[in-house]
């Protein structure tokens, strides 16, 4: 089967003045369907340009990028829009929901640029808040849930759309540990049902629950490797 | 597409104003004032345009008169220039000799005195008090109410007067004003009759009709601009067109008035149809001065729904930057933005419309004129408050439309 994503020689580079800050430096990467993998590295050595450019909100100085076999480096600015809507569900550190949407709202966003209209979206907005297990909170407003409804209702967000890939940031970065432990298992559970999720943390027993980790050093991949705990 | 945007848009639109009242007020302040002036002159500018051609239809478009000198603003009479003072001053031959020719129906020398009319202690404004004969009410229009006009006796300067009603009102209330004693600028006057104008006449403020004396009378109790206030009242027979009896006018003035061909004339005349047209040019340089004043106002109110929007597009980088992450194209957001600035100044421009409506209707009822406000002039405002967002608003949103999703969503 070929790859969801093909990665060949990624690089992205960085202009501040006269100085260039190479982020990334030759990443070759394949990931499958259904894959749950876990992107790892210290500070600074390009997780987050990597998930900017494998979630289509960068586009690489060098290399190329195939998404479902389509060559998306190369696309323009609302090209990588239609593809983000599509392929991909983000779920971010903050949450970053609208504050004063309601959380069918806040769901329904991503099928709005769909063109998905009226009562066709709100059930699909629903169903996918029934998914992550807050159903019962459709009409309530961010700041009226705890951190960890808030990053479900994020995550329900990130699903409506069906997309190829689920990318996390450090999902679990703002949660105590409790409520992560519960936000991971809406992941695990999501990958069990077939969803390719990507996250990056910094956090070693986050990983852990995942299949493969890909470290990065200095915009290179350090190590790749499947996960033997998560795996058995 | 389009529509999806819009219905966003306004969503977001509302909610934004919603959740910050004051910047909102503050951003359709200018809108709202703009929108008011113009509203609010566009129907007192209607109501006076209707009132004119009413006082026009009833007066008859046929009627004109002859003055002895026209021009758009009253000449001073105490410093009369050269070519007014070599004029004579109008006399009863002169409207006499225009009587006897074929064409002509009426004609009649009238004077009108603004004066001020008094009934035991109680007093009047200023009002227009004529100086004309029993044919009065033929050539200005109006019903006699009560009692009668001047009797060819009275013609030659009783000092007697036929009220209009509303100032009869204000001196007599419910008494009889018949066979009473008024005083018009001091003098003594019989009232002898009680008339209606023409209920949708136009009278600017300050210069309503009081009643009519005979012109003799007039002569001889009131001082009077011989220049302004002095004029004949002519009037055509039926079939007779308006051009060929102000020809017969013109030739008949000179003869008597022993003029070579070559002179000019010492007279003017004046038709209906200039007077429309002094006073339909004063009321649209009036329209024009406060379609530009508001113009200003509404410009004033653009730049602040474009700073205000370039505040609200900083504030919510983020969001922005969201948005674009789970899909909103360039255009997505510039619509979204657009539609905001355009929902918010509609709201201003229909509050604008509420308020010129109210301010116009004020108006109309202190001038006592009466007219509906025109729709179009809704639409229209409507339409330029939309406008005034997507013009103005097209700089913060395409602003935010052109934000890299990465950095907006960096923002904090
Ligand atoms: N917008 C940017 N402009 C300049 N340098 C950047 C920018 N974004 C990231 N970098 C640099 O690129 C390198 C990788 O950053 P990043 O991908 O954020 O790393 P990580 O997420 O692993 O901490 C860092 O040296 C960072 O300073
Ligand atoms: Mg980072």
């Amino acid at each position: 089967m070929s790859a969801l994503i093909r990665i060949r020689d990624l690089g992205r580079e960085y202009r501040m003045g006269d100085e260039r800050i190479l982020a990334l430096r030759g990443v070759t990467l394949d990931i499958h369907r259904n894959e749950y993998l876990a992107i790892m590295g210290p500070s600074g050595s390009g997780k987050s340009t990597m998930m900017n450019l494998l979630g289509c909100l960068d586009t690489p100085t060098a290399g190329e990028y195939w998404l479902n076999g389509e060559e998306v480096s190369r696309l323009t600015d609302d090209a990588l829009a239609r593809v983000r809507n599509r392929e991909i569900g983000f779920v971010f550190q903050t949450f970053n929901l609208l504050p004063r949407a309601t959380s069918l709202h806040n769901v329904e966003l991503p099928l709005v640029y769909a063109g998905v209209r009226g009562r066709e979206r709100r059930e699909r907005a629903a169903a996918a808040l029934d998914q992550v297990g807050l159903g019962h909170r459709m009409d309530h407003r961010p700041s009226e849930l705890s951190g960890g409804q808030r990053q479900r209702v994020a995550i329900a967000r990130a699903l409506v759309n069906q997309p190829s890939i689920l990318l996390a940031d450090e999902p679990t970065g703002n949660l105590d540990s409790v409520t992560s432990d519960e936000i991971m298992r809406v992941f695990t559970q999501l990958h069990a049902g077939g969803q390719t999720v990507i996250m990056v943390t910094h956090e070693p027993d986050i990983a852990a629950r995942t299949e493969r980790v890909v470290v990065l050093r200095d915009g290179q991949v350090e190590s790749d490797r499947v996960n033997r705990g998560a795996a058995a | 597409m389009i529509l999806r945007g819009i219905g966003e848009g306004v969503t977001i639109a509302l909610d934004a104003i919603r959740s910050n009242k004051l910047r909102s007020a503050l951003t359709i302040l200018g809108v709202v004032i703009g929108v008011t002036t113009v509203m609010a002159v566009a129907s007192l500018v209607q109501g006076i345009r209707r009132q004119i051609f009413n006082a026009i239809e009833v007066a008859g478009p046929t009627t004109f008169y002859v003055i002895r000198y026209f021009s758009q603003t009253p000449v001073n009479p105490d410093r009369l220039p050269y070519e007014v003072r070599i004029r004579p001053v109008l006399r009863r031959s002169d409207a006499e000799a225009i009587g006897r020719l074929p064409e002509i129906r009426y004609a009649g020398i009238w004077v009108q005195v603004f004066q001020k009319a008094e009934y035991q202690g109680v007093r009047t404004q200023q009002v227009i008090i004529f100086g004309a004969d029993d044919r009065y009410m033929d050539i200005q229009g109006g019903t006699l109410l009560r009692g009668r006009l001047f009797s060819r006796a009275e013609l030659s300067g009783e000092p007697v007067v036929v009220l209009e009603s509303a100032v009869a009102d204000r001196l007599f209330g419910r008494l009889d004003p018949l066979g009473a004693q008024v005083r018009i600028g001091g003098i003594s006057f019989r009232v002898i009759g009680v008339f209606q104008k023409p209920s949708n006449i136009f009278e600017p403020p300050g210069q309503a009709t009081g009643g009519v004396v005979p012109f003799a009378a007039a002569r001889e109790s009131f001082r009077y601009d011989e220049t302004n206030a002095l004029f004949v009242a002519v009037k055509p027979r039926t079939g007779v067109a308006v051009g060929t009896a102000m020809d017969g006018v013109t030739v008949a003035l000179r003869r008597s008035r022993n003029l070579r061909p070559g002179d000019a004339n010492t007279f003017d005349l004046i038709t209906q149809d200039q007077i429309l047209d002094v006073i339909g040019k004063f009321t649209s340089y009036f329209f024009l001065a406060m379609v530009a004043l508001s113009s200003v106002a509404l410009l004033v109110g653009g730049i602040g729904v474009m700073a205000i929007m370039m505040v609200s597009v900083t504030d919510r980088t983020k969001e922005i930057g969201l948005r674009k992450a789970l899909g909103a194209t360039r255009r997505d957001v510039l619509w979204q933005f657009l539609v905001e600035a355009a929902t918010l100044t509609l709201v201003g421009g229909a509050l604008g419309i509420l308020l010129g409506l109210g301010a116009g209707a004020l108006l109309k009822a202190a001038l006592s004129l009466d007219s509906a406000v025109p729709l179009w002039s809704i639409v229209l405002a409507c339409g330029v408050s939309v406008a005034i967002g997507l013009v103005f608003g097209l700089l913060p949103a395409n602003r935010a439309a052109r934000m890299d999703p990465v950095e907006a969503l960096r923002h904090e």
